[in-house]
């Protein structure tokens, strides 16, 4: 508002003595509209949209980053070669592993932690940003505290001890490093979570508690029939974002994986992210890598599409 | 009914504080651990045993160098908040304000960008840089990012709520739709700015894949990929590495307890609302 209140001061600065055509362009929607999304543009087309389109290209063709000229073209080989690799359908099966574990979970929990913190107590704020803090810290950061909790013999392996894990270094560990890996993701996950179904409980009318009380609903009641019901769109949303986020999981497991190939111990955390990075980046095989990219691409846009058909609103 | 709402409220209580307990340990073991010498790692030690030598070691430790990493996360995340605060309020103006042929088309390439993910380009974006001798330069890790396609969405959401009258009143008085963009709605927009900065702010500071893929020389590390690899190679001394750890989360703790509001509803509005 100051601004606006301001405008009578800067009359005379902006009537200064520029040609009239500068004027009228600089008044103009076309010119300014071009203008103002040219940077956004030209940034786009340079490293969105070409590379975007390599990718597919180059999908295609049997390249090493070492001899980038001597690209062949090779049709479908690369996607052929990885359809045939077990060790793709592994990534595959380990990328939907994790988001079917974490997922659930951390939306569950970041409910809970929402209708928890929701209500009025002493220490509210604390508690919000208790939770929350882990969200922005770096995956790096958190990772790597979780290594030093997760080796064996500390007080946490011993704890988990007591629902039958064995006492062992977890990421170290083929049968708990993709579970370690979960964890970690749910850890930071759920605070975000947390805070989107936070201000969607704070969207539902007040009013309609009240007529549930009136109706003598108890407050189980009143959870299941009222607040679950309106978080419904709130849900979509936690639900696709973590769906997203859980493919693309990678800082985790290169932080677990050390000196090792990514996805290590022994492939164990291995995904379709991974995959790619391996084969396109550390092995510079670029057209193999891109078809594993083009492929994960697609499986992102069949789960989306099918979150959309299952979970959406039916409008 | 009186002893059953004393009940639900204790174990409310108590359900808080289990969780919290879960959450705040990390932190609490880290802290503690980054005082305290190897000996005394995973045991309590009491105050006369603490130590700040691993703080000293982190950052003198002739094996790489801490400072020059801490700047260049300094430089990267600077470039990319101040790229972000002009471009795409502009875009996202336009896209609000503005009529011209070719605007729905602009804004059908925001929307359909901010969900394809990153890491489907990035083969070719490494490949493009290595060519044009960008790897290892600041250029690798600001220029690609000066935009995001969210923040345009959230500027155009927010620019959209400014009522025209502002933009007219200012054009009465002089201005040009351009100069009332600079001088009345871009002030105007404080608010969602200081949001988008501070999502940039987390969002490059805390990025590991594009930084260790675009700058994998030892010398052009930022905070976070050399905190891996400080940690890979020191492996067993866990309190240097806890040390390396709160060192490198601090600066994000501290932006996070300045701006908590902004930041809180940043979140919850850059999503649903919008």
């Amino acid at each position: 508002m100051a601004a606006y209140e301001n405008r009578n001061a800067m009359i005379d600065h902006s009537r200064s003595n520029r040609p009239s055509w500068l004027r009228s362009l600089a008044d103009s929607d076309v010119a300014v509209g071009w203008l103002f999304t040219l940077p956004f543009l030209v940034l786009w087309v340079w490293w969105f949209l070409y590379p975007f389109a390599q990718s597919f290209l180059r999908s295609f063709q049997d390249v090493s980053f070492t001899a980038l000229n001597d690209a062949t073209f090779i049709g479908l080989q690369n996607y052929i070669q990885i359809l045939n690799d077990p060790e793709f359908y592994q990534a595959v099966l380990h990328s939907l592993q994790l988001v079917v574990i974490a997922v659930p979970v951390q939306t569950l929990l970041g409910l809970l932690m929402a209708v928890l913190v929701n209500q009025k107590m002493k220490g509210q704020g604390i508690f919000r940003t208790v939770f929350f803090i882990p969200y922005i810290t770096s995956q790096i950061a958190v990772t790597t505290v979780f290594m030093m909790l997760f080796k064996k013999g500390t007080f946490v392996t011993k704890f988990f001890t007591l629902f039958g894990f064995e006492d062992v270094t977890w990421f170290a560990d083929t049968r708990y490093a993709l579970l370690f890996v979960s964890i970690l993701f749910i850890f930071q996950q759920c605070g975000f979570s947390m805070i989107v179904y936070l201000s969607g409980l704070q969207e539902i009318p007040r009013d309609l508690y009240e007529a549930g009380q009136m109706d003598g609903a108890s407050k189980w009641a009143q959870f299941r029939y009222i607040t679950l019901p309106s978080l419904k769109p709130v849900t979509f949303f936690v639900v696709s974002v973590a769906t997203l986020l859980g493919f693309q999981i990678y800082d985790q497991i290169a932080a677990i994986s050390r000196y090792g190939a990514l996805g290590s111990p022994a492939g164990a955390t291995s995904t379709v992210v991974t995959y790619f990075y391996q084969h396109g980046i550390r092995y510079m095989n670029i057209g193999y890598g891109s078809a594993a990219v083009v492929l994960f691409f697609f499986i992102i846009m069949f789960i989306t599409f099918l979150q959309k058909k299952w979970l959406g609103d039916k409008e | 009914m009186q002893a059953n709402k004393r009940f639900t409220q204790l174990l409310h209580y108590i359900v808080v504080l289990l969780l919290a307990l879960v959450f705040f340990l990390p932190f609490a073991y880290t802290l503690y651990t980054s005082f305290v010498t190897m000996q005394d790692v995973n045991k309590l030690a009491g105050m006369p045993h603490w130590t700040i030598d691993n703080y000293k070691l982190f950052f003198t430790n002739d094996a790489y160098n801490v400072p020059k990493w801490f700047l260049n996360t300094v430089i990267m995340t600077g470039l990319v908040i101040i790229g972000s605060l002009i471009i795409n309020p502009m875009a996202g103006f336009a896209l609000a304000k503005l009529e011209f042929a070719g605007k729905r088309l602009i804004f059908w390439i925001v929307v359909a960008t901010m969900m394809v993910p990153y890491q489907m380009i990035l083969i070719p974006v490494y490949v493009n840089m290595a060519q044009i001798g960008w790897l290892n330069t600041f250029a690798a890790l600001t220029v690609p990012f000066l935009y995001q396609c969210l923040y345009i969405f959230m500027m155009r959401q927010f620019f959209i709520s400014v009522p025209n009258e502002f933009i007219e009143a200012a054009r009465l008085d002089g201005l040009t739709k351009m100069g009332s963009f600079w001088r009345i709605v871009y002030p105007l927009a404080k608010s969602p700015l200081i949001t988008m900065s501070i999502l940039a702010f987390a969002g490059t500071w805390n990025s590991y894949l594009i930084p260790s893929t675009l700058a994998n020389n030892p010398d052009q590390y930022v905070l976070v990929v050399g905190l891996n690899s400080v940690k890979d190679m020191f492996f067993e001394n866990t309190p240097l590495i806890m040390a390396g750890v709160v060192l490198s989360t601090l600066p994000i703790l501290i932006f996070f307890f300045l701006f908590q509001k902004q930041y809180v509803e940043g979140i919850s509005s850059s999503g649903i609302k919008g």
